[in-house]
C-alpha cells in the first residue's frame, strides 16, 4: 500500500468546520452532509473540509485531541510504556499533516503540535523496530500489536514481509528435502 | 462607462462564464492578473489567460479567442485606445477593462453596451463632458426640415418667399457657424484632455478592493497589491502624494489582516506569512546583497553623493566611517553582518544621511516575513520580477518570462525569486555603469527643447536596454544624474529622450521620452503625442506598439529626421 493510498483512508474522517456560506443538505453516495448556515459549526469529512478551505468558505476548528498539553501528556505516557498506548485519532500522523499544511493559521501554536506530533511517531516507529527485531531474533511464530495505526504498519510492512520471506528461502534452502520450514507463512 | 458596483456588474457577470484574461506585461498587471486568478479558483471559473505585449499583440490575441469567448477582461491595457474601432468585435462581446493609463479614450467612457471600466470615477480624470464632444442627431434634422420647408413655401407670394428665403438662409448660416464652433471647441477639448499621458490607481489594488467586497481577500492577495503598487513608485510612474495615499490605504488593510489572534496563548505558526509596514531604507535590494553594493548601485543614493566622480568615492568612504561602519562589514553580505551593526542600521543611516543633504532615504513600505529565513520588501520583489520578465538570457521568447515572472510570485517559487534578484542585481549594475559612462563621455546632447542621448551598439550590457521598463528605468536614473551634474541651469528643466539598439537584425531602435525632473512634477508625459505628430510629419517607419504611447520603434535611418522633426515641434 502506498502512503497516499492511506492518506486518501485517512480524508474520511470527520473534522468540525464553520462555514462562511448558506447550504441545503447535500445527499453524497457516502452519507449526507448536513445544512451548511454559515457561523455555525458542523462536521464534514477532511477531504470536504481542505477543499471548503482552499476557496476561502470555511474556518478550520482543530480536533480536540490536537492540544499541546494532550500531545504531551500522550508523549509521556508513550515514552514512559513498553507497549504501545491507545492513539488520539486511528490517522493522527495524516491528520497532523494535511491540517497544518493547509490549514496552519487556524490551529493555535502550530509549530509545537508538529514538533509534538512528530516525537510521538519517533517513539512508537522506535518501539515497532524494537519489536519487529525481537520477533526475527527469537524466531517467534505470531505477533499481537495493539495500538498500531495503518499508517505505522504501513511503514514497516514492505521491509518486514521482504525479509521475512527471504530468510525463509534461506533457511529452506539450508535443508534440503524437507519441504516446510518451521516458519508460518504470512 | 465606468461600472459603480464591481461585484454586481462584473464578478456575478463572469463568474458563470467562459473568460478570456489578456494581460499586459508588467508588475502591477502581473499582480493584478495573480490576484484575479486566485479569485477564479475559488469560484472554479473557467478562464484562458493570454499575455500580450503590445496592441499588435492584443489584436492578435482578439482574433484568436473571439469565436470562444464573449466576456474579455483586459488588465493594464486598452483604456486608451478606441477599443472598438481597433479590434472590430461583435455586438454581444463585452469587455472589462482595468488599466492604469490615462487619459481614458472618450468613446470608451461613453459606451454604455459593450464596454465596461473597472476604474474609480473619483481618481482625477477630468473626462469631458458628453455635450462637449457628441453632437446629437437633432441638430441635423433641423437643418433637413428647414430646406423641406423652403421647398413647401414656393407656392406663397414672391415677396413673402424672398422674406422667408432670407430667415431661413440666416439661420443656416447661423447654424453652421455655430456648428464650426462646436467643432472647434470640440477639437481644442480633446486636445487637452488627451495632451498628457499619466497613470492612475494600482490595478492590482482594484483587484483586491473587489476580492475584500467580496470577502475573499487573503494575505497573499494583500501582498500582490502592495507589489503591484510599489511598481508603480519604483517605476516613477505615480506622483509621490498619491504613493503615500494608496500606502495609508493598503496599510488599513495590513492592520485589518494582522489583527487576528496573535497574542501569547495563540502565536501563528511561523511558516505564516507576516506583513508589516516598514519605514525602510530607499537601498535597492540591500537585504539580500552587501550594504556597499547597494548604496552604490541605489539611483538615491549614487546621484547624490555623485559616485561616477573621483571626488564622489571619496564622499562615499567618508559617509561610512561617518556612522563607524568597518567597510570589512559593509563590503559581505548583509545577511552576514554583524548584528550590532544591524540593530540600528536605519536609524544611523538615516542620520548620517541627513548630515550630506538626503533627506529621504527612508521610504514607506511594506515588508513580509513567512518561514525562518524568508523576508522581502515589496521593492525587493518588484525588482527581481520584472528581471525576470524582461530578462534578455537564453533567448527565451517573451511567453516564457511572462509565465515565469508570474510564477516567481507565488510563495511556493522562491527559487525563481531569488534568481530574479540576480539578475536584477546585474541589472542595476549594469544601469550604474551606463549612467557613469554616459555622464563621463558626455553623451547626453542637449537639443533644444529637450535632452537627447543614444546608446550605441556596442555599449556593454546594450542588450538589456533593448526592454522597455529597463530603458525607461535607465532614462529616470540618467535624467537624475545628470541634473546633478551640470551646471547649466536651463537643461535641468528639460525632459529626456533616449535611445537605444532593439533589434540588431531589422535595424530599429527603442525610443523613451521622459518628462522632466522636478520635486512637484505630476508625471504627465506629452510625448504620445509628440512621436505620433514628428513620425507623420516625417513619414518615418515607426511602430506605436507599445501600451504606454510614450515608447516607439524606430527604424535606425530615420533617427536624425525624426529627431528634427520633434525639435521644430516641441519648440
Amino acid at each position: 500500500m502506498d502512503p497516499s493510498e492511506v492518506e486518501f483512508l485517512a480524508e474520511k474522517e470527520l473534522v468540525k468546520i464553520v462555514p462562511n456560506f448558506n447550504l441545503d443538505k447535500l445527499y453524497l453516495i457516502g452519507g449526507d452532509l448536513g445544512p451548511f448556515n454559515a457561523g455555525l459549526p458542523l462536521d464534514v469529512p477532511v477531504w470536504l473540509a481542505l477543499n471548503l478551505k482552499q476557496r476561502q468558505k470555511c474556518r478550520i476548528v482543530p480536533p480536540d485531541w490536537m492540544d499541546v498539553e494532550k500531545l504531551e501528556e500522550i508523549r509521556e505516557l508513550e515514552r514512559k510504556a513498553a507497549a504501545f498506548t491507545p492513539v488520539p485519532s486511528p490517522y493522527y500522523m495524516e491528520l497532523t499533516k494535511l491540517l497544518l499544511n493547509h490549514a496552519s493559521d487556524n490551529i493555535p501554536k502550530a509549530d509545537e503540535i508538529r514538533t509534538l506530533v512528530k516525537d510521538i511517531w519517533d517513539t512508537r516507529i522506535a518501539k515497532l523496530r524494537l519489536s519487529a527485531d525481537s520477533f526475527v531474533s527469537q524466531q517467534e511464530a505470531h505477533a499481537k500489536l495493539d495500538n498500531l495505526t495503518l499508517m505505522e504498519i504501513n511503514t514497516i510492512r514492505g521491509f518486514l514481509l521482504g525479509s521475512l520471506n527471504c530468510m525463509y528461502k534461506l533457511r529452506s534452502n539450508l535443508q534440503p528435502g524437507s519441504s516446510k520450514g518451521q516458519y508460518g507463512d504470512f | 462607462m465606468f461600472v459603480t458596483d464591481i461585484r454586481k456588474e462584473f464578478y456575478e457577470v463572469v463568474a458563470n462564464q467562459r473568460v478570456a484574461l489578456l494581460v499586459a506585461s508588467d508588475i502591477d498587471a502581473l499582480c493584478g492578473c495573480k490576484i484575479i486568478q486566485a479569485l477564479f479558483h475559488f469560484d472554479q471559473v473557467q478562464y484562458t489567460l493570454v499575455p500580450v505585449m503590445g496592441w499588435q499583440d492584443l489584436g492578435t490575441a482578439f482574433l484568436e479567442h473571439r469565436d470562444q469567448f464573449r466576456y474579455f477582461v483586459l488588465i493594464n491595457c486598452g483604456a486608451n485606445v478606441d477599443l472598438l474601432e481597433m479590434l472590430q468585435p461583435e455586438d454581444d462581446c463585452i469587455f472589462f477593462i482595468c488599466d492604469t493609463h490615462r487619459p481614458v479614450d472618450v468613446v470608451n467612457v461613453y459606451n454604455d453596451t459593450q464596454i465596461k471600466l473597472l476604474i474609480k470615477q473619483d481618481d482625477d480624470l477630468g473626462v469631458p463632458s458628453y455635450d462637449d464632444i457628441f453632437q446629437d442627431e437633432e441638430d441635423e434634422e433641423e437643418a433637413g426640415d428647414d430646406s423641406g420647408n423652403e421647398s413647401g413655401d414656393g407656392s406663397e407670394p414672391s415677396g413673402k418667399r424672398r422674406r422667408f428665403d432670407e430667415g431661413a438662409v440666416e439661420r443656416r448660416i447661423e447654424r453652421q457657424r455655430e456648428k464650426r464652433e462646436w467643432e472647434a471647441r470640440r477639437r481644442e477639448i480633446l486636445f487637452e484632455y488627451e495632451q498628457y499621458e499619466y497613470h492612475g490607481t494600482s490595478t492590482a489594488m482594484m483587484f483586491f478592493e473587489l476580492a475584500w467586497l467580496l470577502s475573499k481577500d487573503t494575505k497573499d492577495m494583500l501582498w500582490w497589491a502592495i507589489i503591484g503598487l510599489t511598481d508603480q513608485w519604483v517605476h516613477d510612474k505615480v506622483t509621490h502624494m498619491k504613493y503615500i495615499t494608496d500606502i495609508a490605504t493598503m496599510q488599513r488593510h495590513v492592520s485589518r489582516h494582522n489583527h487576528r489572534n496573535e497574542d501569547e496563548e495563540n502565536s501563528l505558526s511561523v511558516d505564516c506569512m507576516r506583513i508589516s509596514f516598514e519605514y525602510d531604507l530607499r537601498l535597492t535590494l540591500y537585504q539580500h546583497w552587501s550594504l556597499y553594493e547597494s548604496i552604490c548601485n541605489s539611483c538615491y543614493t549614487s546621484c547624490h553623493f555623485k559616485l561616477w566622480t573621483l571626488n564622489g568615492q571619496k564622499k562615499l568612504q567618508e559617509f561610512l566611517a561617518d556612522m563607524g561602519l568597518p567597510l570589512r562589514q559593509v563590503r559581505q553580505k548583509f545577511t552576514s553582518m554583524d548584528m550590532s551593526i544591524k540593530e540600528n542600521l536605519r536609524e544611523v543611516i538615516e542620520e548620517s544621511s541627513n548630515k550630506y543633504g538626503m533627506k529621504d532615504i527612508r521610504i514607506q513600505t511594506f515588508g513580509v516575513h513567512f518561514g525562518f529565513k524568508n523576508r522581502f520588501l515589496a521593492s525587493d520583489m518588484v525588482h527581481a520580477t520584472i528581471a525576470l520578465l524582461e530578462s534578455t538570457e537564453n533567448d527565451e521568447n517573451e511567453t516564457d518570462n511572462f509565465i515565469k515572472a508570474l510564477d516567481s510570485l507565488s510563495r511556493s517559487n522562491l527559487d525563481s525569486l531569488h534568481s530574479g534578484m540576480d539578475l536584477a542585481k546585474k541589472k542595476l549594475i549594469a544601469i550604474q555603469q551606463t549612467v557613469a559612462s554616459c555622464i563621463c563621455t558626455n553623451l547626453i546632447l542637449s537639443q533644444g527643447p529637450f535632452l537627447y542621448c543614444y546608446l550605441m551598439e556596442g555599449t556593454p550590457d546594450v542588450k538589456l536596454f533593448s526592454k522597455p521598463m529597463a530603458l525607461t528605468l535607465l532614462s529616470k536614473y540618467l535624467l537624475k544624474a545628470f541634473i546633478q551634474s551640470t551646471r547649466n541651469k536651463r537643461c535641468r528643466l528639460l525632459p529626456l529622450i533616449m535611445a537605444a539598439p532593439k533589434d540588431v537584425e531589422k535595424g530599429t531602435v527603442l525610443v523613451v521620452g521622459i518628462p522632466p525632473e522636478s520635486e512637484t512634477s505630476d508625471k504627465k508625459n506629452f510625448f504620445g503625442r509628440a512621436f505620433e505628430k514628428a513620425a507623420e510629419s516625417t513619414s518615418s517607419r515607426t511602430l506605436h506598439d507599445h501600451f504606454d504611447t510614450c515608447l516607439i520603434e524606430l527604424k535606425t535611418e530615420d533617427r536624425s529626421k525624426f529627431l528634427d522633426a520633434l525639435i521644430t515641434l516641441l519648440s
